[in-house]
């Protein structure tokens, strides 16, 4: 590999190789082991010494923590509110980003801090009043309660402020020079400029309610609720330490997420990647 | 630039809807299964003393909410019997896992989303009770609903404060020591029974023991109701003291039982408590590598469940003590909520979860030992190729799990913490023991 | 167009945000504040105001300064490690070599594999016995069980976590940079490391500002893999414990709402110290056009 692309760029690239392939090793273990374990019986699994590989795989841990698991319904769920909280928040935040990086207003810093120092409190702060303000709304144990607080991200907004701030002004200027309003500019001149942002909050945002553990396992009870890792917890407190079913209800939750990275990859890695010195 | 508008326009239409949508979903309740369309909503019909009405009664569904996903088969055998008989009211059983049960419920309670019915653990009665979360039940026992003396082992006291019952009793659980016959055949000891005391648990554990090979003769973890608490009891130490204002633990016959058990890890009779860590002790002895456990009949099912070991492991009593043969009884409770909107139809249900019928269909699917008297039998033989009688047997001497009072959930969390310190080595038994003391006594003195 | 009608856009704009984050977000934490003020029974339906009580309680608490340093020890560990790491990745992910895309998803797979899963792989990793981690190193070692060694376990399972999303971020900053720089620099003769130092880092700043705010934070909040890796029985947990797990504990265990509360009052305003320090200093490093 190092001598074809040596080739083709006349440089000599293999230490870069050297630490890439090393790197990547390093960071797919895990997941290997996780893989490799959910194959196995739970005296290999635990044996001493180490077994890497599984004698014969042994797939009856998917059967049983399939079995045990509302899994269509955690999918169908996870999938529905995290396209609810990847949505809206982009929507939202992208706006009120520009107007907070761009336009001069009053009360802009004392109000961008207002969004931003939510980012500095704790999750679990919110679990009680966020429950009860669900619980008047009459939410508790519903597929909305999943998601409605995720409406708006003060993360993407800080991110996207970021980007818009690295903003040369001529284009702007420009723009307000042909009469555009600060939505038009926004929405036209400025939007596409950050493309690659977005996509990178759309991922980021994907992830975080994909991978959300604990809120829907306190608002919600019902298994038809629950999301993935919500409902991962339950085989958690079904099966302890029996790590072959634990490992294959986790290759269970995360594998649509990998699949869609997989075919997706192109476009998001180099969406991020390559759109931005386009524009 | 028109089409900027429109997305404009749109962008903000998106948010008002989603503003309505919000304040519209008010008031709706999610465990409120009434229909609309139904012919006759009137309230009164629901009433349990006009069954014999002909008035189309309104149709409800119950949540009946768990913690034990195996017992969850078992509860809806039952739900699904309760709607044979009352067909307008259905009941959704839904589990919550032990671990986010309570969090969940303390959400729950102050925000008055409790579910119709749920189980209680004598540990966390008096909080709910005091609060005035939990319908009482005393005016049915009065009129003579029900009697609590149906049940059996005095379980029908545990959930009382100030002369008011909260709960039915559901089932009782006492400790057993589950053993691998296939570990004690290869080293030619004959079983344990019921003469064994402590010392003869210590000898055979450091005898069947193979370290190097990763099997050891018994797990000494660091537990309470299935652990240690056993020790202390059996060896003439306590918990708390009879009157509840005292902690147990620092008892010099409580320490001495905790550094017995102790010892055995030093012995490398059992694995070491960063092992059991690793991987929980019975699942350990669920692949073959602990020859003797101390286990919770409710965990039956699951051990038997393992392949590894099915077919060549039973029960035995735990071992005598020095004062007597320790154990711990716990009852849990069927219990219902103070704010639930079908109190009628959620009493119907709660008084048939405490019936006769539930009971055999509890012990007939091996759930649970069920609370009801003369019905455990059943349990007994739900699982003949295993001695299940052992724990009836045991629950005649079995000391109360030392629950009911309002300090009990404040210092059994800490003291976990405390013991893991000494049984990770960082302090000496004898010092974790007391270190517990000192703070039970403090939190005893906090919630009086 | 004049400032009055920017001032309505700019409101406008910023209003879905604004609104969602006071009603979602910001009552609950200034409940929280009010919280810490009080003492509630039964479960917050009964409430006597007590002052200050539960600080003075929390300062002569040494359990909360020995969380409160724990918590700092881990973001000091585990914020220059992730940058570095995900700046370095990056850089070497920038470049026109074979393979890109492969090396992408291999560092991006932590990334989709959700914490709660990840968790449960790195326990059977780390454990002592039968652990691949001991396997490979050729040791016993109670990693998350003894206390010298599970806050570098942590460690590694966040910055382990942490570098793809990171390591996007920069990448996408890294796009940001317009080749014209570049190609002025080959003419000039630079060589690698100089263009990394030269124009590579100093174009990157904005984002390398906003990434290390966002760990900062990220980082003192620390609790999930506390709660999913390390657990109440193990030996180890006073040496990790952050101040977030220690409001779970008081909060949902022990049901002192009032004196967790009062934890993370004091975390919230370490935070807004440590987040105000970030945005002072950032005329001094960060670079914007």
């Amino acid at each position: 590999m190092a001598t074809r692309s040596q080739a083709r760029s006349g440089k000599s690239n293999w230490p870069i190789h050297l630490v890439l392939i090393a790197a990547s090793v390093v960071i797919i273990v895990p997941f290997l082991w996780m893989v490799l374990t959910s194959l196995k019986t739970v005296t290999e699994a635990t044996q001493i010494p180490v077994k890497i590989f599984p004698s014969h795989p042994d797939w009856s841990s998917y059967a049983k923590a399939f079995e045990k698991s509302d899994f269509k319904h955690y999918y169908l769920n996870t999938a529905f509110s995290a396209f609810m909280k990847t949505v809206f928040p982009v929507i939202f935040s992208s706006m009120a980003a520009y107007a907070f990086a761009r336009i001069r207003f009053p009360g802009r810093t004392i109000l961008f801090f207002v969004v931003i120092s939510v980012m500095m409190v704790p999750n679990p702060v919110f679990y009680t009043p966020q429950y009860l303000l669900m619980s008047q709304w009459g939410l508790v144990n519903t597929v909305t309660a999943l998601w409605i607080c995720s409406l708006v991200s003060p993360f993407a907004t800080f991110m996207l402020r970021q980007f818009f701030l690295g903003i040369s002004k001529e284009l702007e200027e420009a723009a307000i020079l042909d009469g555009c309003n600060p939505f038009q500019t926004f929405r036209y001149i400025m939007l596409p400029l950050v493309k690659s942002a977005l996509v990178a909050i759309v991922i980021i945002h994907l992830l975080w309610s994909w991978n959300e553990l604990q809120w829907p396992l306190i608002i919600n009870s019902s298994p038809d609720k629950l999301t993935l890792s919500s409902g991962l917890a339950t085989l958690v407190s079904m099966f302890s330490t029996n790590y072959p079913i634990l490992m294959a209800g986790a290759f269970m939750a995360v594998i649509p997420m990998i699949v869609l990275f997989f075919i997706f990859q192109k476009r998001f890695i180099e969406g991020v990647a390559f759109s931005a010195h386009k524009g | 630039m028109a089409f900027g508008k429109k997305t404009w326009i749109s962008a903000l239409s998106l948010l008002v809807v989603t503003a309505l949508a919000l304040t519209g979903c008010g008031g709706s309740q999610s465990n409120d299964g009434s229909e609309a369309s139904s012919p006759d909503g009137s309230k009164g019909a629901s009433a349990p003393a006009s069954q014999a009405s002909d008035k189309p009664k309104e149709n409800v569904t119950l949540t009946y909410t768990i913690w034990d996903q195996l017992q969850q088969p078992a509860m809806e055998a039952i739900a699904k019997e309760f709607t044979a008989e009352n067909p307008n009211i259905k009941v959704k059983v839904e589990v919550i896992p032990w671990g986010d049960y309570w969090t969940k419920m303390s959400a729950a309670a102050p925000a008055g989303t409790l579910p119709d019915v749920f189980w209680m653990h004598s540990g966390q009665f008096v909080k709910y009770a005091s609060g005035k979360f939990l319908e009482p039940i005393t005016g049915k026992v009065q009129a003579g609903e029900i009697d609590l003396n149906d049940y059996a082992a005095n379980l029908g006291s545990i959930y009382t404060l100030d002369s008011q019952n909260y709960a039915i009793p559901k089932d009782f659980d006492t400790i057993g020591l589950a053993y691998n016959k296939e570990l004690f055949d290869q080293a030619g000891v004959p079983y344990p029974d019921d003469t064994w005391d402590y010392a003869k648990l210590a000898q055979v554990a450091k005898q069947l023991s193979q370290p190097d090979k990763g099997i050891y003769g018994f797990a000494a973890k660091m537990d309470t109701q299935t652990g240690y608490w056993n020790d202390m009891l059996a060896n003439g130490g306590s918990i708390v003291t009879a009157d509840g204002s005292k902690s147990g633990y620092d008892d010099p016959a409580s320490i001495e039982a905790l550094k017995a058990r102790y010892q055995m890890i030093l012995d490398k009779a059992s694995p070491t408590h960063q092992q059991m860590t690793d991987t929980d002790s019975t699942e350990m002895f669920k692949s073959g590598k602990i020859a003797m456990i101390f286990e919770g009949d409710w965990r039956t099912t699951d051990i038997d469940g393992s392949d590894i070991i099915k077919g060549k492991w039973n029960w035995a009593p735990l071992p005598k003590g020095k004062s007597k043969r320790g154990n711990i009884i716990n009852g849990l409770g069927n219990v219902m909520s103070a704010s639930g909107k079908h109190k009628d139809e959620a009493w119907q249900f709660l008084k048939f979860l405490g019936s006769k019928r539930a009971a055999e269909i509890t012990a007939q699917m091996g759930a649970a030992i069920p609370a009801f008297k003369d019905t455990q039998a059943a349990w007994v033989q739900s699982k003949p190729h295993l001695n299940l009688k052992v724990f009836i047997d045991q629950a005649a001497d079995a000391a109360p799990y030392p629950a009911g009072s309002k300090a009990y959930p404040v210092w059994f969390p800490k003291e976990a913490e405390i013991m893991a310190q000494a049984w990770g080595g960082k302090i000496s038994i004898e010092d974790g023991a007391k270190q517990v003391a000192a703070m039970m006594n403090q939190a005893i003195a906090d919630n009086k | 167009m004049n400032s009055k009608s920017r001032y309505v856009w700019a409101y406008a704009m910023i209003a879905p945000t604004l609104l969602g984050t006071v009603l979602f977000w910001s009552w609950p934490a200034v409940y929280s504040i009010y919280l810490s003020f009080l003492k509630s029974e039964n479960f917050g339906l009964v409430n006597h105001w007590v002052g200050f009580a539960n600080y003075e309680r929390l300062f002569q608490d040494p359990e909360f300064w020995r969380n409160l340093r724990n918590t700092l020890y881990y973001a000091v560990l585990f914020v220059p490690l992730t940058l570095v790491f995900s700046t370095f990745f990056a850089v070497l992910l920038n470049a026109k070599i074979r393979g890109l895309s492969a090396y992408r998803v291999f560092f991006f797979l932590p990334q989709v594999t959700m914490p709660a899963a990840a968790a449960m792989v790195w326990v059977v990793l780390f454990a002592q016995d039968y652990g691949f981690i001991n396997y490979v190193l050729g040791t016993h070692v109670a990693w998350i069980s003894d206390t010298r060694f599970a806050m570098f376990a942590l460690v590694i399972v966040g910055v382990w976590g942490a570098i793809g999303l990171n390591m996007l971020l920069i990448l996408a900053g890294l796009q940001g940079i317009p080749r014209v720089l570049y190609e002025a620099a080959e003419i000039d003769g630079a060589v690698r490391f100089r263009k990394f130092r030269y124009i590579t880092l100093p174009l990157l700043t904005p984002t390398l500002f906003f990434t290390s705010v966002v760990l900062m934070i990220g980082a003192t909040q620390i609790f999930d893999s506390i709660y999913l890796l390390i657990g109440k029985t193990n030996v180890a947990l006073p040496a990790v414990r952050s101040l977030v797990y220690a409001y779970y504990q008081n909060a949902f265990v022990y049901y002192d709402q009032n004196y967790a509360a009062a934890i993370v009052d004091v975390l919230l305003v370490i935070n807004l110290i440590l987040t105000g320090l970030q945005f002072a200093f950032q005329k001094k490093w960060v670079i914007y056009d």
